[in-house]
């Protein structure tokens, strides 16, 4: 018997497709050129480059679950718990951010905590699950406070969120240094790759003495920290709070995961694809704009990447 | 006997729930049992149940479809936007379109799910992220408008007594169950959500019977959308959004397995009367509308954490089964 195991040619697999994404992206700055000069500059550039690594920073959790075969639909009111709380604690107060980034990451840590343990000791369905969850995430940030968002982000966050350090935005720096951890938490280490056992084949990684159950736990706890944590830096992005800003990022996550050729089955791809998928779905974004499309128009259009990739991924899957 | 004995009692326990809240309600504040205020129940109650109807006949074949939210935005913002006069003709044409275009959407669904094996949930995330695309280029912000004479039918009473409505819930529910208990169809159903193997095996046509559950989703997504929009007397293209939630709440507290091949529509009504109770409750009690939000996701929680233990014993049987065709195989 086989057992799946990551090859060269696998690999090789894995690097066209990020070349094939690659290339989307200089086609698009290409055509997003044609059609409005300055689409391509540096400093517009810069600017999608910033609001793509808010759908980045999101996509490490979504990417994280979906290759343990699960998904998490509460990012979108995790994103936004993280936003408005960010704004409450911080209060324009410098001193007050490293307390409530540590206590946000915590909140956000037990609602991940639930969601896990839900997953992965009740044996529940992550989509209904997450759902449920995000139910509990909307009101407790509702409840919390009374319906009516208040605080704004301190200098320092608005630096991190709005900023610019050494001729980048300050968070695309924050955004390369946490891709490198992820990625390298894939690739090196040992639970990194237990991961992927799980999504490939969780009764076997099980057997083979992988503590699948705490491990997929886990994975649902980083993903809502890595949410909150884009909630909080985002509130740095918009200085004030405001609900349902979260409101896109669970499909833009999972768009991204999608384009980037991480299975939904779970078990193989990566986090470097889901980068380039968050770079292209904001570059949409910014051309479908530039050509006066309407909201509606967006929506249709990110519906059917998502249908189109996976058409795709499936047929080489199938060949394969 | 025995299978139909256990059935009974397997919904009991969500009528009890139901009954129970209902008389809380009820003694908290007395108005609640007026005969009024049952017909405004029953009218609330509707675009619910049917979305929930929608959800089982995915639910049970093992899949999940996430479109129903964006199926009853979009048929609702049709319906809203078709301009019908008053004429009994016209008003069987002007329900004949939005029942057509759910029917359309749940096809495709299926036909993408079924024929090129893509997962459910995906598939039925990216179309509900269309469709709601769709439904917000025909109408963009909530209006249009609805003959006033299909609001006053729909939440009227047949012979100045029986409140349409409570009709609606009867007769729909009961054509449900009979599609589901008493067809080839139905019995289709059931069987490619215990086993899709097996029932492949056993002759049943599994692609085509799955495209058609997603087609019969779509058409009960789309009388809920119909019906909200008679109620409403307009159109919202957003309407739609929190069925989704709402509407794998009420089929897994009325008793669906999440897994398929097991429940039906019996529980449903109880299960929604449940949903819908909870926040007048809460009203009642004085609590902030915020809290609904917390409640809603622990009663999910709670009720599939309470079916959880019993997929664990049906993974379980089929592990044992997939080690003894095994064993089989080896010898």
């Amino acid at each position: 018997m086989q057992l799946p195991k990551p090859t060269l040619t696998d690999i090789l697999k894995q690097q066209k497709v990020l070349i094939l994404l690659f290339c989307v992206v200089i086609a698009m700055l290409m055509i997003g050129e044609l059609l409005a000069p300055g689409f391509s500059s540096f400093q517009h550039i810069q600017t999608i480059l910033r609001t793509a690594s808010f759908v980045g920073l999101a996509a490490i959790g979504q990417t994280l679950v979906i290759l343990t075969g699960g998904i998490d639909l509460t990012i979108a009111s995790l994103i936004t718990l993280g936003q408005i709380f960010g704004c409450l604690f911080v209060n324009t107060s410098d001193a007050n951010l490293w307390w409530a980034i540590l206590l946000i990451l915590l909140i956000g840590g037990v609602f991940g905590l639930i969601s896990g343990l839900g997953v992965s000791y009740l044996k529940i369905s992550p989509l209904v699950m997450t759902l449920a969850v995000s139910s509990l995430v909307n009101g407790v940030t509702l409840i919390s406070i009374e319906g009516a968002p208040r605080g704004r982000a301190s200098p320092l966050l608005e630096r991190m969120g709005a900023g610019s350090v050494a001729g980048m935005p300050s968070m695309v720096w924050i955004w390369l240094l946490l891709s490198a951890i992820v990625i390298l938490f894939l690739r090196k280490t040992i639970v990194g790759r237990q991961i992927y056992h799980i999504g490939t084949n969780s009764t076997a990684s099980r057997y083979s003495g992988i503590r699948t159950a705490q491990i997929r736990t886990m994975v649902y706890v980083l993903s809502a920290m890595c949410s909150v944590f884009t909630g909080i830096l985002l509130a740095g992005n918009t200085a004030r709070p405001f609900l349902g800003i979260g409101k896109e990022y669970t499909m833009w996550s999972i768009t991204a995961v999608v384009i980037g050729g991480t299975s939904m089955a779970g078990g193989s791809g990566g986090y470097l694809g889901s980068a380039l998928g968050a770079i292209i779905i904001i570059m949409l974004e910014g051309l479908l704009t530039v050509i006066n499309i309407p909201e509606a128009g967006r929506k249709i259009a990110n519906g059917l990447i998502i249908l189109i990739m996976i058409m795709i991924y499936y047929r080489q899957n199938r060949k394969r | 006997m025995l299978e139909k004995q256990r059935n009974a009692f397997m919904y009991l326990p969500v009528y009890v729930a139901a009954i129970a809240i209902y008389l809380l309600a009820g003694i908290l504040q007395p108005r609640f049992l007026t005969w009024n205020n049952n017909v405004n129940l029953f009218t609330r109650i509707v675009p619910l149940l049917f979305a929930g109807i929608a959800q089982t006949f995915v639910l049970l074949t093992g899949g999940i479809d996430l479109s129903v939210g964006s199926i009853i935005g979009l048929t609702n913002v049709i319906a809203a936007s078709l301009p019908f006069p008053d004429t009994g003709m016209n008003l069987l044409l002007w329900a004949t379109v939005p029942l057509l275009v759910g029917a359309a959407i749940g096809l495709s669904n299926g036909v993408i799910i079924s024929r090129w094996g893509f997962p459910p949930f995906i598939v039925t995330f990216a179309t509900s992220t269309i469709w709601t695309g769709v439904a917000l280029f025909i109408m963009d912000v909530p209006g249009g408008e609805i003959s006033i004479s299909i609001y006053r039918t729909i939440t009227g009473k047949l012979f100045g007594v029986i409140p349409v409505p409570l009709l609606i819930i009867i007769g729909f529910v009961a054509f449900a169950h009979m599609i589901l208990r008493h067809t080839v169809f139905g019995r289709s159903i059931y069987a490619i959500g215990g086993n899709k193997q097996v029932a492949k095996e056993s002759g049943i046509n599994v692609s085509r019977i799955e495209m058609f559950s997603y087609m019969s989703s779509g058409m009960f997504a789309a009388l809920g959308g119909m019906y909200l929009s008679a109620i409403m007397i307009s159109g919202d293209p957003l309407v739609g959004d929190p069925y989704v939630m709402n509407s794998i709440a009420i089929a897994v507290i009325g008793g669906v397995a999440l897994i398929g091949g097991r429940g039906g529509v019996q529980g449903l009504i109880g299960a929604a009367y449940i949903f819908y109770l909870i926040d007048n409750l809460l009203n009642l009690l004085g609590v902030s509308t915020f809290y609904q939000y917390v409640a809603k996701g622990l009663v999910i929680i709670l009720a599939l954490t309470l079916t959880s233990r019993e997929q664990g014993f049906s993974m379980k049987r089929g592990l044992l089964s997939v080690g003894r065709k095994a064993k089989a195989n080896l010898q």
